[in-house]
């Protein structure tokens, strides 16, 4: 079974010398599992510009005074804010291990002189510098230091 | 315009690898305490009065994080939600899907650029 | 007394068939046979018609590309005893058709000879002057990118070549990417200014199915991404060494 894709897909410049059926990918293609997470992978942009916005609201909102940011404060404890926030960790998280996976072998084998570290110590500095980040951040806001 | 972003695409495609790298790890700690753990009372409301916050947040290390964590993201969204738009088929938008996700994108960074400027 | 396996396989005559249809056909099957093993029966004893590639039979020539059970692969090297007792054979996803499993690969050949996929110098080497050294280690840096054995797979598998025609797809930039990580070339600029031109390497979205279904591990997705890095390296450059702008 199959179904259509982009009907001018690896087609050549000029026709060739007999009648070509249009190209076609087979039906299930984007329901497989591995398939299901790339698309997953790209529809978390939609989060990450929401969460990117919200945050726009919060910081310009500290900018405006102690009532406008109370009233912020106030306005995020709204359940639907609390799903959409919960929703966001999970995006989050969901690319980070994603993209940690992929990223060691993106490294070109130099760039002038610059060699990159082994891959399993590429990975291995992603997750302890994404762990550390974290912990900083969130001692840093929810008050344990400074 | 289809001229336009291919000469720009470098530059966006830094902009969106920074959105993945350093947006995702400044977010997580972000999105938990800001989105979740304050909201839900789980940390102490003294932690984000609006005295503490403006003392962390106009410092300038304050300051670059929330640059940092206000810009990126958006890039790195607006290239998926493009990214998204060709895989369902929509070579043929591309050039406008391109420019509207991408002018958000710009549109949010100078937005984020006042806001943290006026803390 | 063998088992009996059967196929379904797509078939398309462009001087008698409209669209591809799908055809039925009762297969004895030998336990250690491959998929081709079964096509090639079906030539040889059931119906003539068939067409389909093949050459080397022991996954080196990358003719025998097909789409076995909706999964890109080399029909050569697939073990038919992986798969059911209904198995779907249809031409390599994201070709045009060009007859039953034959798929039109001009498309392809116009987008790798594009990248200049062979050693470019500035000025060609005296004879006096002997071969190109190159110590193992700069061999390393691009062995991996040149198993490629333009099987195609890995175009079936790609969502962007399936949606973005101008794209110029995992094989193309792996192979522009084996060239420009070779010690001896001194075509980058070149080839980098191919990657970031109509078919950019930047339409890649890393959705890594390339690497998945590659029959000779040569992980294109890994080649297109470093190409991506190398591409921004060179037009920065491009700023500092042309100050009215880089391409």
């Amino acid at each position: 079974m199959a179904r259509p894709v982009n009907p001018h897909a690896m087609t050549p410049s000029r026709p060739g010398r007999t009648r070509t059926a249009p190209p076609q990918a087979p039906s299930g293609w984007y329901t497989q599992p591995r398939m299901l997470r790339y698309l997953l992978f790209d529809a978390t942009g939609i989060v990450y510009l929401l969460v990117g916005f919200v945050a726009l609201r919060v910081v310009w909102a500290l900018g405006s005074g102690d009532a406008a940011w109370a009233e912020l404060q106030r306005q995020l404890q709204n359940p639907l804010y609390i799903a959409f926030h919960a929703l966001a960790l999970v995006s989050v998280v969901f690319v980070a291990v994603r993209f940690f996976r992929l990223f060691p072998k993106s490294q070109p084998a130099h760039i002038g002189p610059a060699k990159p570290p082994p891959q399993p110590l590429i990975l291995a500095g992603l997750y302890a510098a994404w762990i550390g980040v974290t912990l900083v951040v969130t001692a840093v806001l929810a008050g344990w230091v400074l | 315009m289809k001229h336009l972003l291919l000469k720009l695409e470098p530059l966006i495609w830094l902009l969106f690898g920074q959105g993945i790298l350093i947006g995702t790890m400044l977010l997580t700690g972000w999105i938990l305490v800001v989105g979740l753990l304050a909201p839900l009372g789980i940390v102490p409301p003294d932690a984000l009065t609006f005295a503490r916050a403006h003392d962390l947040g106009s410092s300038l290390l304050g300051r670059l994080f929330l640059l940092a964590l206000l810009v990126l993201p958006l890039w790195k969204g607006a290239h998926h939600v493009r990214s998204l738009s060709i895989d369902y088929g929509g070579v043929n938008r591309d050039a406008a899907v391109a420019t509207l996700m991408y002018g958000v994108a710009a549109v949010g960074s100078l937005l984020a650029i006042v806001a943290v400027i006026r803390l | 007394m063998s088992e009996k396996k059967t196929f379904v396989i797509t078939r398309f005559d462009p001087d008698k068939d409209q669209a591809p249809r799908q055809q039925t056909y009762e297969v004895p099957v030998q336990p250690d046979w491959k998929v081709l093993d079964a096509l090639n029966y079906i030539k040889d004893e059931i119906d003539p018609t068939l067409s389909h590639r093949w050459s080397c039979r022991m996954a080196v020539c990358g003719s025998c590309g097909m789409m076995v059970d909706g999964k890109p692969s080399l029909t050569c090297k697939d073990a038919l005893s992986d798969y059911g007792d209904k198995v779907e054979v249809a031409p390599l996803a994201n070709f045009p058709i060009v007859r039953d499993l034959v798929v039109e690969l001009e498309g392809f050949l116009e987008k790798l000879s594009s990248v200049k996929p062979y050693i470019l110098r500035a000025k060609e080497r005296a004879l006096e002057e002997g071969t190109h050294r190159q110590s193992p280690a700069q061999l390393e840096e691009f062995k991996q990118f040149s198993y490629c054995i333009n099987c195609m797979l890995c175009y079936s598998a790609c969502p962007v070549v399936a949606n973005e025609p101008e794209f110029l797809g995992p094989a193309a930039i792996a192979l522009g990417h084996r060239y420009n990580m070779d010690s001896r070339d001194e075509g980058q600029h070149e080839r980098n200014e191919v990657f970031r031109g109509e078919g950019t390497v930047f339409s890649c979205s890393y959705a890594n199915e390339c690497s998945e279904v590659c029959p000779k591990h040569v992980d294109p997705a890994a080649a297109i991404n470093q190409a991506k890095f190398n591409a921004v390296i060179d037009w920065l450059t491009g700023f500092v060494t042309s100050p009215r702008g880089g391409k």
